[in-house]
């Protein structure tokens, strides 16, 4: 996992901004031979509220993290996917086939994990995916084999057995995405899988995610207002805003190295303001960030001399250097940077 | 995970002394996927079950067998007082029985349907069914033939019990086939009026126990208001106006083609007289089921796209 943080420090909690400007990532990654989702111009409008807006996406294998607040249209597109909601324009492909037209066809090999509460209280998960492997198109016997594997591939061991209505959330969670993978299907939709989790429960969950889309080999496409949950699982993260898309690309280019250094001091209570003062004066750009030093290096070829200032100064100051690495972006600095001029606008 | 170590032999060069449960990984399924009719199929049994009670937790299935069995106790004991007691008629006709025990058999539609039409709105599996290959109009079908099923299961036990018993005791077995069929063919049309009438409600009302109480509201209370009609009717000398009311609730329209149509000894007071009130009793019982179908499955295509 790339970062250590715990998963959903940031929530989308505010409607951003319409003009993308240059944010909008015009170069997504290149269809692949046979794209799993494909949208041209997807728009879906109810009356005058604009659920998706010319949405124009491509996802491959692996695992695709679909972010936005509630509201943003994420549902909404993955009932178009499957089919289920007719688009008032624009064309979507689903593992090549028209959800219009080859609605049930698709249905056969796409799983789907609601987003809300939907399973008997008087069932066990046992017999519940047995008889959802069924109506996916399985025959009895092979349905109750894949149910007994993949309700042990989501945990659930011997409460299985046990009706759903005494489960906990994160076993309701558990038994939710295993109907979902019962008929091995070729790309699974999860809506919000780890709404309502606990901070381990979201681990654990998140876990499953990433393992369904790089060792089951199945598509996933993952739904989540948490940004920080889709840094550690996706390769590819698209963001949604008000029926628009913000911004498609690689999850490491999210993430990519932003060229900010960040320094941290050790010594006496006022080594980094000391520090920070210091370089300052030295005519290096930096500003304070928590209890960290950050530092705008003038040019990639500027940064051995700022290598060894950090090192004369904090010589010179008696400061100990605990570390010094490169800054990160993250997901929601997309958010921060396109929609933070233009909110007054909304 | 610990490794056993205090269990004796698990030490280097001996064999594990338990067995090891290998994780096989992700096995992808590479077998058969079966077509929608086979689908349908499958829902159809798993309904027709689930009404019962099988497949449910234990104590759901108290209420279905209770109620079949105080279902058929009296067929069964008017069999065992034909056999004894050498009766070489029925005391009661095969098609008189549903009319008999209706209240038993409302009780058991009303509070089997929820259980097929209610439940997967009120906790929003629907969703899970609309995700799936299945139309949401064959969903809501096979819904309809899993009640209906359960029904005439209901209906067409206790007719065949008494006919095993007329049998028995050397009836005329030709008459006694042709009454019994006869019976059969109307609990198919009753089972079918029942079905449409509960499953709708309770698709309509997603809370349970108002779904029980409407059915049986409509279906026994409707009756008596009618049956009292009918009555008033009969003896004001206008058992025409008795006839248009009989349309009104399946229990009558069942009485009056059973009586009327054919000629059973079914009791209705005022059963519909001449070929086009006949044929009106047909139609209206038809327009019920068919009619009843068709609302479900608008009602299910709604809800899958929910």
């Amino acid at each position: 996992m790339p970062f250590g943080e715990v998963p959903g420090a940031w929530m989308v909690v505010r409607s951003y901004s319409r003009n993308m400007g240059e944010e909008m990532s015009s170069g997504e990654p290149a269809p692949s031979r046979h794209p799993v989702v494909h949208t041209t111009a997807l728009t879906k409008t109810y009356g005058a509220v604009v659920a998706l807006d010319h949405l124009d996406i491509t996802l491959g294998d692996g695992v695709t993290g679909l972010v936005g607040a509630n509201g943003a249209g994420k549902s909404t597109l993955i009932k178009i996917l499957l089919g289920l909601l007719r688009p008032t324009s624009g064309t979507a492909s689903v593992l090549g086939l028209d959800p219009l037209r080859d609605g049930a066809q698709i249905r056969r090999a796409v799983g789907y994990m609601p987003e809300h509460d939907c399973l008997p209280p008087d069932v066990s998960a046992s017999d519940f995916v047995v008889h959802l492997a069924q109506m996916s198109g399985l025959p009895r016997t092979a349905a109750r084999e894949r149910a007994a594997d993949v309700l042990r591939h989501v945990g659930l061991a011997e409460e299985r057995y046990r009706p759903m209505g005494g489960y906990s959330t994160g076993m309701k969670q558990r038994a939710k995405l295993a109907q979902a993978l019962a008929h091995d299907p070729r790309l699974v939709l999860l809506d919000e899988p780890t709404n309502g989790l606990d901070p381990a429960a979201r681990d654990d969950m998140l876990a499953l995610v990433r393992r369904i889309g790089h060792e089951f080999g199945i598509a996933v496409l993952v739904t989540s207002h948490l940004l920080g949950e889709l840094e550690r699982v996706s390769d590819n993260v698209v963001v949604l805003d008000g029926g628009r898309l913000l911004r498609a690309s690689a999850t490491t280019d999210f993430m990519g190295v932003t060229g900010t250094l960040l320094i941290e001091v050790i010594g006496s209570d006022d080594a980094p303001t000391r520090m920070g003062r210091a370089l300052f004066s030295a005519g290096v750009q930096c500003a304070p960030r928590g209890h960290l030093i950050a530092i705008e290096p003038q040019s990639a070829g500027d940064l051995d001399r700022v290598y060894d200032l950090i090192r004369d100064t904090a010589c010179d100051l008696g400061v100990g250097i605990v570390r010094i690495q490169a800054d990160h972006h993250r997901i929601e600095d997309v958010f921060a940077t396109s929609g933070g001029a233009d909110v007054s606008a909304l | 995970m610990s490794p056993p170590s205090e269990l004796p032999g698990s030490g280097p060069g001996s064999a594990p002394a338990s067995g090891v449960i290998h994780d096989l990984g992700y096995r992808p399924y590479s077998g058969p996927r079966l077509g929608e009719a086979q689908i349908a199929w499958a829902l159809f049994t798993t309904g027709l079950l689930n009404a019962f009670g099988v497949g449910r937790s234990g104590k759901s299935k108290l209420l279905p067998f209770i109620l079949l069995a105080l279902n058929l106790l009296p067929a069964l004991l008017i069999v065992a007082i034909m056999v004894f007691v050498q009766l070489d008629e029925l005391p009661i006709g095969y098609a008189a029985y549903a009319g008999q025990t209706q209240m038993l058999l409302s009780v058991f539609a009303a509070a089997q349907a929820p259980i097929l039409f209610s439940r997967d709105l009120r906790y929003g599996s629907i969703v899970l069914y609309g995700a799936r290959p299945l139309r949401s109009s064959t969903y809501a079908l096979m819904r309809w033939c899993s009640l209906w099923a359960a029904l005439l299961i209901f209906l067409v036990t206790p007719i065949a019990l008494l006919l095993v018993g007329a049998l028995l005791t050397e009836a005329d077995a030709t008459d006694q086939l042709t009454e019994a069929g006869l019976a059969a063919v109307g609990a198919i049309v009753l089972a079918g009026m029942l079905a449409s009438v509960t499953g709708l409600i309770s698709a309509f009302s997603t809370r349970r126990g108002f779904g029980v109480v409407a059915s049986i509201a409509v279906l026994l209370f409707g009756f008596g208001v009618i049956a009292v009609v009918q009555e008033i009717a009969l003896q004001e000398g206008s058992a025409r106006v008795g006839e248009w009311a009989g349309l009104l609730a399946p229990y009558a329209l069942y009485r009056g083609i059973m009586a009327s149509v054919f000629d059973a000894p079914v009791q209705a007071a005022t059963p519909p007289t001449g070929a086009l009130m006949e044929t009106t009793y047909v139609a209206v019982s038809l327009l019920i089921v068919l009619g009843g179908i068709a609302l479900l499955a608008w009602r299910y295509r709604k809800a899958a796209a929910q």
